[in-house]
This record gives C-alpha cells, sequence and structure tokens, in this order.
C-alpha cells in the first residue's frame, strides 16, 4: 500500500513539473515545481515526497527529481531554522 | 398642482412590493427624465417609461389585466385605458410613453364606464366560482372586478361560453384550468421574454382561441420546462401551484435564498404558520429578478420529506444498527472518538469537509472547528471536486479567485464564449438571461463536445459550435489565442497599461508559435481550424467579449491550465474591467464561492490568505485564541488516500456526500471504510452516511439563518422560516463539537459569525447583517474602499496590480482511448436533478429524470448493435457499471455522455483517479470506456444495493429502538 501511495505522489509531482514547463529553463521549472509543492501540500505528503528520493530507480521525471531536491533542501533549512 | 413626488427616493422599494404594469424601460437613450402630470400630480420618470409605470411610482394605480412588470406592454385587455389632454381617443397606458408636459387623467366617468364593460365582458365567460377558487384573495380578476365596481353582467352566463374546458393535471406542481384563462397571454409572453422557451402559444382565432403548450400538448409532454413564470403571470387561477390549490393562500411571506444552483436566486417563502405553501421568486432578488426554474421554485417538498433525519444516532462499527440518542450523547460520543484517535494516531490523523451547500457562516464554523479544535489543516470543500481550478488559475493570473462580473453584466456582451457549461440546464435562471441577450443580437460562440440547448435558443442570430474531443480545452484555447495574436487582434492598449510586460511577452512568444495554430490543433482537438479562426476573430472583435465557463473546464487533469488560458484570452483581447466583458465561472452549487471565500481549503484561511503567511496566520491566532498550524492540510483525495494507508482514521463531513459525488466510487468506498470514526451531519442519510459512526440530523436552508455567496460574489441572507426538525441549525451543531472538544465556541446569532468573519477577511470587512438587510445583498469586496461592494471587479488594477499572462503547455491527458476502451465517457447535470439528487429525487422531480442513462450516438450504437433503451455495461479502467442506453444525436461520434444523479447508477465506479495537475480537481469529464450490451446489473451495483438494504434497515431498527 504505502509503495503504491509513493507511486501516486511521484505521478503527482511529475504532472505539475510537465505543466509548468512551457518552454521554461529546467532550473526555472525546478522551481516553480518545488514552490508549488510547498505552497499546497500536505506536510506528510511533503516528506513522503522527499523521502522516495533515497530511491535511485524512482519514476520522477528528471525535472521533478529536481524539483524534489530542492524541496529537500528547503524543508531541511526550516527544520534547522 | 398637489404634490410633487421623487420616485428615486422610493423606486427601490416600491419596485419590490408592488406591480408597476410595465418594466423599466429598456430602450432609454441617456439618462433624459421626463415630467408630466396624471391626476394632477407631477412626476419626473426616465424617458421611455410607460404612462401605466408612471402613475404607479406616483401611487396612482391604474386598473390592468395584461400588463405586469416582468413583461414588455401588449395593450390587448383595455383596462387601463386613460385620458390624455389633446389627443383623440382612451389610450393604453401600458402602450403608452411618458411625454414632456403630458396631462394625464386616470379616472373619469367615460374611463369607469369603458373599464366596467371590459370586465362585463370578462366576467361573462368566467366561472363565478369565487369563494371556492384557490386564486380567492389573490386574484388579479377578482381585484379588478372590485376596482372598476363591475355590478352587473347584462349579458347573462348561458350563451356559448368555456366554462367546461377539461383542466391539465399533467404537470406534477401546478394545473391549467383554462376555464378560468382570460386570454391576456401573460403566460405566454412569459415563457417567450422571461424563460426563453417558447413553449407556449394562443392556438387558435377568436373564441376558439386558447392557451396551448404547443399542438395540443399536455403541459407534461410539452417543451415546458416548469420554470413557473407562466403560473408567476397568471392573474387568475387558470396556472396556479397545486400547492396553493391543497392548502389555500400563503398568509405571510419571508425573503430568502434558493439553496440549489449557484445562481442564488431570492425567493419568497410564502407560509402558513410553519408550512411553506409556495416558494415565488423575488423581484427585489439582484441575481435572478423575478425569475426562476424549476428546482428553486417548485422542488422544496424535500425539507419535509419522511425521510428526513430526525434524531442523532451512533454505532460503533457500520455492520451495526444505529442507536438513537440525545444530542449531548453523540457529540459526546464523537468527541471522545475524536481525542482518542488524536491520542493514538496524532494530530493530523483526522480532519473534516465542510459543505458547498451550507451557509458561510456554517462553512466558516466547520473550518475553525479543523484549525482550532482539530489543531491541523486537514479541511477541504467539494469545490475540490468541482471548481478549485478556478480559484488556482484566477487567482494566478487575474489575482481573486473569484469571476470578475455580474449577471446582469451579460446584457452588455456582443459577444459570449460559453465553454464547458451548460446553462439552460444547470443555471437554468442565468440560462435565460443569456437567451435573452442572444435574443438581441449578441452572438454566441460553444465550445463543448455536446450540442447544447443553449444552441437552440430561438431568433439566434449567429451561433458557433467548437465540437471538441473530451480532454483538449488547452489546445483549444491556445489555438484561440494564437489566432488573436497573429492575426493583430490584441488590445494592446489594455495590454500595455494593465498586464505585467514581462510575462506577457513570453506568453506572447509562446502563443504565436505555429504549434499553437488552429490548423496544427486540430489534429488533437477535432475543431476545424476555420471555425476556430472565425471564433476568434468574433470573440475579439465584438465590442464586449464575455466568456462563461463551467465544470467542462476546471474537471479535467489540466483544468487549472484551461483556466488560465481563459484568462489569458480575456486579457489579450482587453474584456476585463467593464461591463459585458469578463472571466466568469458558472457555480455549480449554491454556496460553492462561499465555501471556498471562507477558507474551507487546506492552504488557505478565510478570504484565500496562505496559512504560511505570518501576518494573517497571527491575526487569526490572536482572535481564536491558538496556534495555527502553518503548513497545508490534506485534500480529500489526499485524505482518502491516507485512509486506506491507516494513517487518517476520522472525518467529519458536513453537507456531502463524497460517496456518491467523488470519482472512483470504490477507491472512496474503501477509504471510508477504512476510518475508525465517520461523521456525518445531513439531513438525509445519504451515501456517506451509510458508512459513519455518528449521524448529526442537519437542518434545510428553510430551517436556519446564514448567508451564501453566489457565482457573481453575490452574499444574500438565508432566513429561518421554519424550526430545524431535529432542534439545532448546523451551525450549533458543530458549536456542540467545538465545545465538547474543548474548544470554546459561543456564538448566539449567525451575525455575530458573519462579524468575526468581517474582522478576519479583509474582502468582507464591511459585511454585516445589519448592511446585508438595508441593501439586499452585497458583492464581495466589501470594505472600507468599496463600502458597498463591488458588481464589476479589476476595473482600475487588479489585486495583484497587474494582470499575469501564464504559459499554458498543454499537456494530454493519460486517460486515453484505445482498442480496449475506444470511446470516450463525459459527465454533466439535467435541469431537474441536482447534484447527487438527494433533494431533487425527493421531489416530484422524478417524474422527469427517474433514472440516468448513457448517451450515445446513434453510429456508435449501430456499431455494437445496441437500440434505444437496451441495458449497457459501461467498463473503464476504474470499474464497471450499467445503465441504459439513450441514442442521441447530440453527441459526437466517440463520445457518451451521463448522468450521476442517482446513487445507484454508479457513473463514478467508472470515473478515474486521475486529477488537475495543480489542486487535485478530479477528471470527471474525460473517462475511457468501453460499451456492451448485457442483461444484468454490474457487480457494483449488486453490492451497492445489498449494502443500500442493510443500512437502511438499521436505521429502520434504530427508529425501532426509539422509546
Amino acid at each position: 500500500m504505502s509503495l503504491q501511495k509513493d507511486t501516486h505522489l511521484i505521478h503527482m509531482t511529475n504532472q505539475i513539473a510537465a505543466n509548468l514547463g512551457g518552454g521554461r529553463d529546467a532550473e526555472t521549472v525546478a522551481a516553480a515545481t518545488c514552490h508549488h509543492l510547498e505552497t499546497f501540500w500536505a506536510r506528510s505528503m511533503k516528506h513522503r515526497l522527499v523521502a522516495t528520493l533515497e530511491c535511485e530507480d524512482s519514476e520522477l521525471s528528471p525535472m521533478a527529481r529536481r524539483a524534489v531536491t530542492l524541496l529537500a533542501e528547503r524543508l531541511a533549512k526550516r527544520h534547522a531554522g | 398642482m398637489i404634490q410633487h413626488f421623487d420616485p428615486k427616493q422610493h423606486a427601490k422599494q416600491a419596485e419590490h412590493s408592488k406591480d408597476l404594469g410595465t418594466p423599466f424601460p429598456s430602450q432609454t437613450v441617456g439618462t433624459a427624465s421626463v415630467s408630466l402630470a396624471i391626476d394632477g400630480v407631477t412626476i419626473s420618470v426616465p424617458e421611455g417609461t410607460s404612462v401605466l409605470r408612471a402613475a404607479a411610482l406616483a401611487d396612482i394605480n391604474i386598473p390592468k389585466l395584461c400588463a405586469t412588470d416582468s413583461l414588455e406592454p401588449f395593450g390587448s385587455c383595455r383596462l387601463c385605458a386613460v385620458q390624455v389632454e389633446g389627443r383623440r381617443g382612451l389610450p393604453a397606458a401600458c402602450t403608452t410613453p411618458v411625454a414632456e408636459g403630458m396631462k394625464v387623467t386616470t379616472q373619469n366617468e367615460r374611463l369607469a364606464k369603458l373599464r366596467r364593460n371590459v370586465m362585463e365582458l370578462y366576467i361573462s365567460d368566467h366561472p363565478l366560482d369565487c369563494l371556492t377558487c384557490p386564486a380567492n384573495g389573490d386574484c388579479e380578476l377578482q381585484d379588478m372586478a372590485g376596482s372598476v365596481g363591475l355590478r352587473e353582467v347584462r349579458y347573462g352566463f348561458t350563451g356559448e361560453n368555456h366554462l367546461d374546458a377539461v383542466k391539465d393535471e399533467s404537470n406534477p406542481y401546478f394545473s391549467f384550468d383554462s376555464s378560468k384563462c382570460i386570454l391576456c397571454s401573460r403566460c405566454v409572453r412569459a415563457c417567450d421574454e422571461v424563460q426563453g422557451t417558447f413553449a407556449l402559444t394562443i392556438d387558435g382565432r377568436g373564441f376558439d382561441s386558447k392557451v396551448s403548450a404547443g399542438q395540443n400538448n399536455a403541459f407534461m409532454d410539452s417543451d415546458c420546462v416548469s420554470c413557473g413564470a407562466c403560473v408567476q403571470a397568471c392573474p387568475t387561477a387558470t396556472l396556479m401551484e397545486k400547492s396553493v390549490i391543497d392548502h389555500g393562500v400563503p398568509d405571510r411571506s419571508v425573503v430568502t435564498t434558493c439553496a440549489y444552483c449557484g445562481v442564488g436566486c431570492s425567493f419568497e417563502a410564502q407560509m402558513k404558520g410553519d408550512q411553506l405553501v409556495r416558494m415565488v421568486p423575488y423581484k427585489g432578488g439582484d441575481a435572478n429578478h423575478g425569475h426562476s426554474c424549476v428546482k428553486g421554485r417548485f422542488a422544496f417538498g424535500y425539507a419535509t420529506h419522511p425521510d428526513r433525519l430526525t434524531t442523532p444516532m451512533i454505532r460503533d462499527s457500520i455492520d451495526q444498527p444505529w442507536r438513537e440518542v440525545s444530542w449531548e450523547e453523540a457529540i459526546g460520543f464523537a468527541a471522545s472518538r475524536l481525542k482518542a484517535i488524536q491520542a493514538e494516531h496524532g494530530r493530523e490523523s483526522i480532519g473534516g469537509i465542510t459543505s458547498s451547500r451550507c451557509t458561510n457562516e456554517e462553512t466558516y464554523l466547520v473550518q475553525k472547528l479543523i484549525r482550532a479544535a482539530f489543531g491541523n489543516n486537514n479541511t477541504d470543500t467539494c469545490a475540490r471536486v468541482c471548481h478549485s481550478p478556478t480559484g488556482y488559475g484566477l487567482k494566478t493570473t487575474l489575482g481573486e479567485s473569484a469571476g470578475t462580473q455580474t449577471f446582469d453584466s451579460v446584457m452588455k456582451a456582443d459577444a459570449i464564449i460559453v465553454i464547458g457549461a451548460n446553462p439552460t440546464d444547470a443555471h437554468p435562471v442565468f440560462g435565460s438571461l443569456m437567451r435573452k441577450r442572444l435574443r438581441q443580437g449578441a452572438k454566441l460562440i460553444v465550445a463543448d463536445p455536446r450540442r447544447i440547448d443553449l444552441l437552440k435558443t430561438p431568433h439566434l442570430g449567429e451561433a458557433q459550435h467548437l465540437p471538441l474531443r473530451p480532454g483538449t480545452n488547452v489546445a483549444l484555447v491556445n489555438a484561440l489565442g494564437h489566432v488573436v495574436v497573429t492575426e493583430g487582434l490584441e488590445d494592446k492598449a489594455f495590454v500595455a497599461k494593465r498586464c505585467d510586460t514581462d510575462a506577457y511577452n513570453r506568453w506572447r512568444e509562446f502563443i504565436a508559435e505555429p504549434r499553437h495554430s488552429p490548423e496544427a490543433s486540430e489534429a488533437i482537438t477535432g475543431v476545424p481550424a476555420k471555425a476556430v479562426r472565425q471564433a476568434a476573430r468574433t470573440y475579439a472583435s465584438a465590442g464586449n467579449g464575455a466568456i462563461y465557463y463551467g465544470l467542462g473546464v476546471t474537471e479535467h487533469s489540466q483544468g487549472s491550465t484551461m483556466v488560465m488560458g481563459i484568462a489569458n484570452l480575456a486579457l489579450a483581447t482587453g474584456n476585463i474591467g467593464r461591463e459585458g466583458v469578463g472571466v466568469n465561472p458558472l457555480r455549480g452549487q449554491n454556496n460553492v464561492q462561499g465555501s471556498c471565500d471562507m477558507g474551507s481549503f487546506p492552504h488557505e484561511l478565510p478570504g484565500y490568505q496562505h496559512v504560511a503567511d505570518p501576518i494573517a496566520r497571527g491575526r487569526f491566532e490572536s482572535v481564536w485564541g491558538v496556534t495555527l498550524d502553518d503548513e497545508p492540510g490534506l485534500r480529500i483525495p489526499n485524505m482518502f488516500d491516507a485512509a486506506i494507508e491507516g494513517t487518517f482514521k476520522a472525518l467529519y463531513v458536513q453537507g456531502e456526500d463524497i460517496a456518491q459525488s467523488d470519482p472512483n466510487t470504490q477507491h472512496v468506498e474503501a477509504a471510508l471504510t477504512s476510518l475508525d470514526c465517520l461523521i456525518v451531519q445531513d439531513i438525509f442519510l445519504n451515501e456517506t452516511a451509510k458508512f459513519a459512526h455518528v449521524l448529526l440530523p442537519g437542518s434545510s436552508f428553510l430551517e436556519k439563518n446564514g448567508t451564501f455567496t453566489n457565482a457573481e460574489r453575490r452574499i444574500n441572507r438565508v432566513r429561518k422560516v421554519t424550526p430545524p426538525v431535529a432542534g439545532k441549525e448546523d451551525w450549533e451543531v458543530t458549536q456542540d463539537l467545538a465545545n465538547a472538544l474543548g474548544y470554546p465556541m459561543h456564538y448566539t446569532h449567525p451575525s455575530e459569525i458573519m462579524d468575526e468573519i468581517a474582522q478576519l477577511t479583509p474582502s468582507f470587512a464591511g459585511v454585516s447583517y445589519a448592511k446585508l438587510e438595508e441593501r439586499g445583498s452585497l458583492q464581495w469586496p466589501c470594505n472600507a474602499e468599496y463600502p458597498l461592494g463591488m458588481p464589476t471587479m479589476h476595473e482600475v488594477d487588479f489585486p495583484i496590480g497587474l494582470g499575469r499572462f501564464a504559459i499554458t503547455e498543454y499537456v494530454a491527458t493519460e486517460e486515453r482511448a484505445n482498442r480496449r476502451f475506444p470511446l470516450l465517457l463525459t459527465t454533466g447535470r439535467i435541469l431537474s436533478q441536482y447534484n447527487v439528487g438527494a433533494q431533487t429525487r425527493r421531489t416530484d422531480n422524478q417524474r422527469w429524470h427517474d433514472e440516468d442513462v448513457l448517451e450515445l450516438h446513434p453510429s456508435d450504437a449501430e456499431l455494437r448493435g445496441v437500440r434505444d433503451g437496451d441495458w449497457l455495461g459501461i467498463t473503464s479502467r476504474s470499474g464497471q457499471t450499467v445503465l441504459r442506453a439513450r441514442l442521441s444525436e447530440r453527441m459526437q461520434p466517440g463520445v457518451v455522455y451521463t448522468t450521476f444523479h442517482h446513487p445507484g447508477s454508479g457513473a463514478n465506479v467508472i470515473t478515474t483517479d486521475n486529477s488537475d495537475w495543480a489542486t487535485n480537481c478530479p477528471e470527471y469529464k474525460v473517462t475511457a470506456v468501453q460499451v456492451e450490451k448485457v442483461s444484468q446489473p454490474s457487480a457494483w451495483q449488486q453490492r451497492f444495493s445489498t449494502f443500500d438494504l442493510i443500512q437502511r434497515d438499521h436505521l429502520a431498527n434504530a427508529h425501532q429502538e426509539a422509546p
């Protein structure tokens, strides 16, 4: 069940990154995706999503992976601060 | 001169309380005022006003029968004849416009004789059963006979007459008694002018003339849509509500707001004691101006239906019968369960869902309960599954999560685009207004997979239909934008002055790419490039271009992108910030706008203030006396996922039926079954309640005070006309639950809740019950800057300063047709039923739609050997259900359609988990399916039927155990 949920979160993240694309450069898209996740997703979902980074072969698209990495950094910073 | 009368001072009040005979002059050029003397009273009125109306404004009441102020003057009854100095004859006051210096006499011997003669002729062919007539005491014919002093009928009553005419009782809500008809044509004109259906006509000539619902049809077999406009217009008992025939004429009335769609019509609830006799559309209602539809006007019987829940109930598990308990025990049980679950599974393991059908005050209170007493932000509303993309898309581009116009604005539109909306069925009163404007010559463009009824508007000049494939909205709107940009149809001055230049330049470059041209996107959308180009030109060059859209825009994997695409189009063409233009979401339920405004979403406090904003959050924390979570909570679909996973254990649902309305029913059922505590507050045992552990009886809109906010941001009062059947208004129940959880709430009236909303929500700062009483309604923002509200938004600037164009990349949905699932299913609504049908299925509206059917094109049917009425198994990647087939050329080949008004239909068993990328609004509008003939209900339907029976039995047993 939990694996299924991870897959679902990854799918949603890929979808967000794809829709925020539209010809923009990779870093802008990743930042926009990260901002979207930070603004709209629940705490538990964010943590769960960040945890999927440990799985190298997850279905996260490269753009989405970059966004989740940014999110992880921001969450860590917040936790520390 | 006897006295001087200033109509401006009394106009509004007078207009609402009496019939002024003819409407406010629509053809007024400028604001020229004309002075005349009527019976020696000097009055100034706008140019174009009729003598009849001018007299009525001066409180001089000229007898009339065929005239009423909802209809254009007709001049047929001759009762309103007057004498005008210097003119020959006795002209009808209703068709005579005022003129400067005119001197009118409304009463003298000659006029009195003429009027008595007219009445004498009417009465010579009219039943003299006044004492037993249902209109006794509420009959204009009776009033006029009294007014003109009719004392005898010299012609006798034995001649040829219509007294034996047969009644048409076919309509469940009103009867048609032709013997009482005076052929004033008010019903026919109301059907034409107000409703725009043109169902009625005067059949025959001379003595044989009679009102007919078309080709001698009974009302039920005709095109009549039972809006009630004819009943409203009838001056006699010819068209009469059956409820008045049964119960007598009401003796008091209370103005309140309809609890059906997002138009938010004002009604007079006309009462006898505590009994609601009829609902009459209120002329002073700013959203509906005295018009109604079959739901609001007639379908109120559910409020007194025997299925109403009247006692709180609890049980430990859903396989047990219910136990009827006191309010205290039920609330105590719920609170202890919630506390125990949080103690074991953590603060975030519970949440709640506010209702888009409940009042603003109730919605506000539920989200406050969740944020302050539950201590988390796990609050959401059913707007999640309908208009959440509107919130996201409009806030991103225009800076405010709301439609930009009033409904009346459509009367100034020159070109109207309707995308993914079906106003004549889902927003009927606004649909009628739109049709009125179309009859005046506005151009219509409909982008919809189906050929909706609006395209059949009589006298429609130029109607364009863009029959796109489901799921390709964004490709279409990009193509429209491409034409605007590449053909030089932009309003460059508007863009330069009102929009962010960088964002605009990025969008312009993006949209001008050849891949967005209509020719390139034709293969995706299925809409011929030529038609797209014509539509873009029509919209951009019409003068005032207005866009109206519905769930056919939002309920897609790219719902939010499409909303932004629509806003881009309006910004690029300068169609924002004045009357006649704008971006207008048509909201499905009565208080979708309000439930969003009131902070139902997990990431936003009331007034769309993000929970992470420390300043906004701080204001709430100081008034609410708690520390609030600064992280968004779970959305409805996230709650379901978490429940199935085992981390989300309890849910409080007020006035929503997620088990029927949300997609992928089997997934929802699995989630509900996983909960340790489900608290449902509703007026009926709805589908969700069958999975509940605590059942708290709700109050209908007739049983409580509060406010609803309609699709034009209009805050309207809901007034209690009868006591709550279970003893408590919904806000009181939420308050009790908060207190039981240890979070104090001590409101004594919803007006106090509104005062708190005004204190904490900048856009509501100027709203109070006192001001609502005074003004009737208010359109937010209503604050120090706009103390009387704001009918048209963004006139000067946007809340974000400059309008922000958004890049709208088309990303095809993953839900695609293939060999296994070759058809695309799309879903929608019909006129007579409302949403999950919990209300309308418990009324005579069932007579029009007692089952959901699958509409499919004859060619798809032929391919599968399907005939009209066959049982069809509809299978998607999510599940299977069985519905009866209806062949329809409204569909395009390859697309099938159904509604979800009946729970056993299982329409949402087949819809999928796909959702909008930004908001998780489900993709109800695109499901790949296969259909085939079958002979029995689906496995899900069989399970549903068994479960339903068991749960009904549990409810029945609870009643039996009661002392």
